[in-house]
């Protein structure tokens, strides 16, 4: 056999052990009620924040937390703690990703990712709907 | 039929024109060089050549045309066209306006085929035995790129998107557009620039990142020409210029991109494994992976093979970077959110990939009898072995990063739901600093190889300095550098410091290999230049991360003395400090001052004055004091008011002080529910609140008749108090009241620690009253983070550098004969 042929069995090798170190630190994307059968494990949870709940963020008690109950298009609901400031434009999403686990009732949240509509700005759903509310401003301002 | 009013539809209709004109000239163009280019006959060779040539310009200045066009629909903001009012404002400063053009998908295409059509008329130019098949790339390519920007219906399928639509054709059914007056009553502004991109480096980046794309399809295509026009060798020479070009302009874009990041987005960092940067980055690790193969070809003869399959992916790498990062696959995982096109996008540039896949595969089935295999093992003294397990390397890390970049596409295609785990960064850099550590070993010793072989006596004799230099510098840098990231434990610690060794290691031993070898002599100084720029990237890159220091820790919930700790905490520092308006705050080594904000009305930006002191312990009278100016857009919306960041930095050479807001309470936003409470006072009266008490020490009275200071107003009511807190704080504070014309009206005084409001007033009675209000509302405070990076500055030089010796390459190249195999 060659050195080269040893070689790339040496780095054919290599590639499968790192790939395999890294499926397992593989996660799921998770609803609330899989994430809660799965209770302390880290997941992404795919939900939005339901804002009929109140949205508790108070810098000058604690700047490193925030908590807010987050719901699933399923119907099931969470409370989350998210031990960090309140993310920009975070009552504007449409949808988050929470990276985190389940602790008993509540999920603990290390890291947020947030789908704005504004950041959607092709999306032509958003701009429809926007163009409506440009076009209701009138009727309002003709009312005395 | 509506007739509209003040639309200017002429320019688009002239847009409409020009962007076909591109599209069909580029296809006569890569229709002509393709006939040129399989014909053996010159005579019949020669015609079509001539018409390619022409196409190509053809399309080339309808290219620059469009690129005009569509500048002047966003310079004069017709809003009537959905470009111009999805990625533009009339507030909109002049420079952003460029970057408006490359926020949309359709802008960002049109730059790609303007620098396309740039690289297309220099390779008229100057290439002189490979122009046809080269050009039937070239203009391949461009044929693509203007497909995108056509916006035709087949059936039913749209393909591509038309930059001048109007929003009346695209949104035909909202009810603006049935008022034939609609641009001046309901379209008067554009949803303007995305406050992220209002960057200076947005400006500067997207252009040189899409030279850099641009530029890769051009080795692609020598590559190409090789096995079409049956020249197995001589392509590789007319390649490698170009593929230094691209290796150092894509490199230059790339970082730009991450200094960008680093200067005015919160990632807190220069560099986060976001799918969008490793989809960049990928590309460019193989094109260097190519270039090495490519030079040892060019000295042994070997490693043909090699060098064609590594500057075919290299592009091919750059379509499916696109494909990620366009089509809205990396969906949840990016926090760059590009939005989908819809299917059409999707399957376009899947049949854009599939197509230049194709074209290599099927010329290399066809000619791979006549590709040179050099069967002869290679000696381990040899410089091309220790290259080749070199660009090996490199191909596994881009493998592994793509892989894993990938994983939301493979969701996609196997309805799979995985995503990677707890901590992205570490499962990237655990796998990268072993990376880092072979090639930093590989970059140090492997130009001291000659190609085919060398005695071991002659290495020996030239690595023996440089060695023992990097070992001894690496072992202070270990002692003393004070690198401790032990987070993941002592085995990645061990690797970064031994990373640390072999980059000191590449520094050291390309430079010595410049002075002592080389002689100083530029011939072949431009590989030993980028390598000591390489070395200071990794350099810069390992010890910025390693010693990166969050200086904003908090471990109590709030950093200010006499507020009570936050209950239970876990072992991670928390990040974020609150800082109250004038009340310095410790925060690590430094006392932390938050002294205002000022708003820039135009765009609405707030700007911070944040000032940081830290007194040097071995002398207390020297302070080392400066003040940081993050700012914030503040966004007004139905929700209540947003922040979008911009840290603020300190410079220093040796590391950079990075600060941004968090969080801030805009004084616009609170709702005071609190209400003033009336006393009446004299002179010596103490009053109560709730945390201690307020001492009235004087009151003076005047009015303008007995007083000539009071030109302003017929009289006035002055008082001095002191307010003393029950922690035993004193402030002296002097609410006034005044009286013009009748017209009563306060001065009041506020204290920020105990929250009070303090006013005077004068009763219809005649007696002065103190109106005293205690209200959560004149807190005023910021949240930030801050870090400290280190050494920061060695990775910006080592960037420069590196780039420099790509330039210097290319430059000797270009410049002699030499590289003749």
């Amino acid at each position: 056999m060659k050195k080269m042929h040893i070689l790339g069995l040496v780095l054919i090798a290599v590639v499968i052990a790192s790939l395999l170190t890294f499926m397992s630190d593989l996660t799921t994307y998770d609803s609330i009620e899989s994430a809660r059968t799965k209770e302390g494990k880290f997941v992404h949870m795919i939900a939005k924040i339901d804002t009929t709940k109140p949205v508790i963020y108070d810098p000058i008690k604690d700047p490193n937390l925030l908590t807010f109950t987050a719901i699933d298009s399923l119907g099931f609901s969470t409370k989350v703690v998210y031990k960090n400031a309140k993310p920009t434009d975070f009552e504007k999403s449409t949808r988050v990703v929470l990276k985190g686990a389940m602790v008993g009732e509540v999920f603990e949240c290390k890291e947020i990712l947030l789908k704005c509509p504004s950041k959607y700005k092709d999306d032509p759903n958003a701009q429809k709907n926007q163009l409506k509310v440009v076009s209701e401003i009138p009727k309002l301002n003709a009312q005395p | 039929m509506i007739k509209f009013t003040g639309e200017h539809l002429l320019i688009g209709q002239i847009g409409n024109f020009i962007t076909i004109l591109t599209f069909c000239s580029s296809l006569l163009a890569a229709f002509a060089f393709y006939r040129s280019a399989s014909s053996n006959d010159i005579l019949e060779e020669r015609p079509w050549a001539k018409l390619g040539r022409v196409s190509f310009i053809i399309s080339a200045v309808a290219v620059v045309a469009l690129f005009v066009t569509l500048y002047i629909l966003i310079y004069n903001h017709y809003f009537e066209y959905k470009y111009a009012h999805q990625h533009s404002k009339r507030s909109l400063d002049v420079q952003y306006l460029l970057s408006c053009f490359w926020e949309g998908q359709e802008g960002s295409f049109m730059l790609w085929s303007f620098w396309n059509a740039m690289l297309g008329l220099m390779l008229l130019k100057v290439e002189k035995k490979f122009t046809s098949p080269v050009m039937f790339t070239m203009s391949l390519v461009q044929l693509f790129l203007a497909s995108f920007l056509l916006g035709i219906y087949l059936f039913d399928l749209r393909i591509g998107t038309n930059p001048f639509v109007l929003m009346r054709n695209e949104f035909p059914d909202a009810p603006i557009f049935q008022d034939p007056n609609y641009l001046a009553k309901y379209l008067t502004d554009g949803n303007g620039l995305n406050i992220l991109l209002q960057n200076y480096w947005m400006v500067i980046h997207p252009p040189i990142l899409f030279l850099g794309f641009a530029s890769s399809v051009v080795p692609y295509a020598f590559a190409v020409a090789g096995f079409w026009k049956k020249d197995l060798v001589g392509w590789v020479r007319s390649c490698m210029p170009w593929s230094l070009f691209s290796a150092g302009i894509l490199g230059l874009g790339i970082m730009m991109g991450a200094a960008w990041a680093y200067e005015s987005l919160t990632f807190g960092g220069y560099w986060a494994w976001d799918p969008v940067e490793n989809a960049s980055m990928v590309p460019w690790l193989i094109l260097i992976a190519g270039i090495h193969t490519m030079l040892i070809f060019q000295h042994t003869g070997r490693s043909l093979k090699a060098s064609y399959f590594f500057i075919i992916t290299s592009f091919i790498l750059v379509l499916y970077s696109t494909f990620l990062t366009r089509t809205g696959v990396l969906g949840d995982t990016s926090v760059h959110s590009f939005t989908g096109e819809g299917s059409t996008l999707y399957w376009h540039l899947i049949a854009m990939i599939l197509t230049f896949i194709a074209i290599p595969v099927i010329l290399y089935i066809k000619h791979q009898r006549q590709i040179i295999v050099n069967h002869q093992e290679e000696s381990m003294n040899s410089r091309e072995f220790w290259m080749f397990v070199g660009s090996l390397l490199l191909l596994i890390s881009a493998v592994y990063i793509i892989v894993l970049t990938s994983l939301p596409f493979f969701n996609k295609l196997f309805g799979t739901k995985w995503a990677i785990g707890e901590d992205v960064e570490y499962v990237y850099n655990r796998i990268m600093v072993m990376v880092a550590m072979i090639l930093g070993m590989l970059t140090a010793i492997t130009q001291y190889f000659k190609y085919k072989d060398t005695t071991r006596k002659y290495i020996w004799s030239k690595l023996a300095i440089p060695t023992a230099i990097s070992i001894v510098l690496s072992i202070l840098i270990s002692v003393f550098g004070e690198v401790s990231y032990d987070k993941f434990g002592t085995g990645f610690l061990l690797a970064i410091h031994l990373a640390i060794w072999t980059a000191v290691y590449t520094i050291i031993s390309n430079a010595m290999y410049l002075i002592t070898v080389l002689k100083g002599k530029m011939k072949a100084a431009g590989s030993s230049i980028a390598h000591v720029g390489f070395g200071m990237m990794l350099f810069g890159i390992l010890i910025s991360s390693s010693k990166k220091e969050l200086i904003s820790e908090n471990n109590t919930g709030i950093g200010v003395p006499g507020l009570k700790d936050a209950k239970g905490r876990e072992e991670n520092p928390l990040e974020n400090v609150t800082l109250i308006y004038n009340v310095p705050t410790p925060m690590g080594k430094y006392t932390v001052t938050y002294l205002g904000d000022s708003t820039e009305l135009k765009n609405n930006k707030v700007y911070f004055k944040i000032n940081f002191a830290k007194a040097d312990s071995s002398d207390p009278s020297s302070v080392e004091e400066f003040e940081v100016n993050p700012n914030a857009f503040l966004i007004k919306s139905p929700e209540g008011n947003q922040l979008s960041s911009n840290p603020g930095s300190k410079h220093y050479i040796s590391n950079d002080v990075f600060v941004y807001i968090t969080s801030w309470l805009n004084p616009d936003n609170i709702k005071d529910t609190a209400s003033f409470r009336n006393t009446p006072i004299a002179a010596g009266d103490t009053i109560y609140y709730s945390n201690g008490f307020v001492i009235v020490n004087k009151i003076l009275t005047a009015n303008k008749y007995d007083n000539t200071d009071l030109p302003l107003v017929d009289s006035a009511w002055l008082s001095e108090l002191t307010v003393v807190s029950k922690e035993g704080r004193t402030a002296q504070v002097s609410p006034a009241y005044f009286v013009k014309d009748g017209q009563g009206s306060f001065k009041t005084d506020t204290v920020m620690q105990q929250n009070l409001v303090l006013g005077i007033q004068r009763a219809k009675s005649g007696r002065v009253e103190l109106a005293l209000k205690e209200s959560s509302a004149v807190m005023r405070y910021i949240t930030l983070k801050a870090y400290r990076f280190p050494w920061i500055n060695l990775l910006w030089l080592g960037t420069i550098i590196m780039v420099s010796g790509f330039m210097v390459s290319l430059y000797q190249r270009l410049k002699s004969k030499l590289y003749v195999v």
